[in-house]
């Protein structure tokens, strides 16, 4: 985890809004609906990846007009501890139950090194889904490694250290109602 | 896990660690692409990415370096898209590997990515290669241009902890140069019609993947 030298301020330590809060709620009430309209005639899963989708996965349900069940789970990150630079990616928390035969759909908050999200499609397509979809809140291509395919897509962002809205530096700042972008001169003297 | 080769710079570790992390496998500078010859034939100026990612055939070039060089590799690029149009390179430039480390909470090797600093890489982690692997190596530098492909995949997957130091790009790149110089006249062969030149310039190694 990353350490902040000093109590984060959440109005000063913001450079800019990058996306606004009522930009965000209406993307999501877009997507909402397009998912209703796509898995109508669905078993639909939502699968959040703890903990940045939180924000996300609670405004994106709502937003769905059909029944859904919902399933969180959560990945140990590189560099997460100073133990997490060696070794395997682990599956901190499962998923607690059976998606074999359903349609999943994994809720991102950010795709960025694509990383992660790899790991999880081949974990999760071994549990046999009858489909495996994605949807992110936002995309940022600049430093992608691996290509993922992103069904359902909020925003498409440059490449900056973004904060808000589930999204963190030093486990800080995910309160943010926004997507804001973080002033270096914080992740620079830490 | 993959045995870790005799890495140029510390990001190249850093980047091989991450990959081995979340389980993509990864061959480090498996393959050198020419890209300049002179008039003899012979190929004065090459490029060598530094990861092959085998699963989603990508190669991926770190540059950490300071801009001038950033300048240089990002001719060598623009002229291997040209020659070698299928093959897809990503380079990833040092504040996109800077941002990642920050990303990370990799602070001590972001610190180091401003120029440099990175470059000299204190006891890497070298492991012999497995025997198909240098046999391989030696089997492909043996099938290639001797005299025109600089010696790196075959150096990187063949050097021991007791192994004379790889020659640093800096001087790969030197050697290079008066190489060119040499033939008086450098001058990059005509594309055939059908894109790069014929497959034997190329040096192909087998893998070293996680």
């Amino acid at each position: 985890m990353t350490d902040i030298a000093r109590r984060p301020d959440l109005d000063a330590d913001v450079a800019d809004v990058l996306i606004t809060e009522e930009q965000i709620h209406a993307k999501v009430r877009e997507l909402g609906q397009q998912l209703g309209r796509d898995y109508a005639a669905s078993e639909l899963i939502l699968v959040s990846v703890l903990k940045g989708s939180l924000p996300f996965m609670a405004d994106l349900m709502r937003a769905i007009p059909i029944p859904v069940q919902v399933d969180l789970m959560e990945v140990s990150s590189y560099g997460g501890t100073s133990t997490e630079t060696s070794g395997l990616v682990r599956i901190l928390k499962d998923l607690s139950s059976s998606i074999a035969g359903k349609d999943v759909l994994i809720v991102e908050d950010i795709i960025d090194t694509g990383l992660t999200l790899n790991y999880l499609l081949r974990y999760l397509r071994g549990k046999n889904p009858r489909s495996l979809r994605i949807c992110a809140l936002l995309d940022k291509p600049a430093r992608r490694l691996v290509e993922i395919p992103i069904d359902y897509l909020g925003f498409t962002i440059p490449d900056q250290f973004v904060v808000g809205y589930g999204l963190d530096y030093g486990e800080y700042y995910r309160n943010l109602p926004f997507i804001g972008v973080l002033r270096p001169e914080v992740y620079e003297r830490s | 896990m993959t045995d870790q080769p005799r890495f140029a710079h510390a990001s190249e570790a850093e980047l091989a660690r991450i990959l081995d992390y979340y389980g993509v496998r990864w061959q480090y500078e498996p393959r050198t692409f020419p890209i300049l010859w002179n008039l003899d034939g012979a190929v004065v100026e090459s490029f060598s990415p530094d990861f092959y990612l085998p699963e989603l055939d990508l190669f991926i070039e770190l540059t950490t370096l300071k801009q001038s060089l950033v300048r240089r590799k990002n001719r060598k690029l623009r002229r291997l898209r040209e020659l070698y149009p299928d093959i897809r390179v990503k380079l990833f430039y040092g504040k996109d590997f800077k941002a990642l480390m920050l990303k990370y909470g990799r602070f001590d090797i972001a610190a180091s990515l401003s120029g440099l600093e990175g470059q000299a890489l204190a006891n890497s982690a070298v492991a012999p290669p497995p025997a198909e692997l240098v046999a391989a190596a030696t089997a492909g530098d043996g099938a290639a241009v001797p005299d025109a492909v600089p010696p790196a995949p075959v150096a990187a997957l063949t050097s021991t902890s007791a192994a004379p130091r790889r020659p640093s790009r800096g001087t790969r790149r030197r050697r290079a140069r008066r190489r060119a110089h040499q033939h008086e006249t450098t001058m990059p062969v005509p594309r055939s019609a059908g894109g790069p030149r014929p497959t034997p310039a190329l040096t192909e190694l087998g893998g070293a993947g996680a």
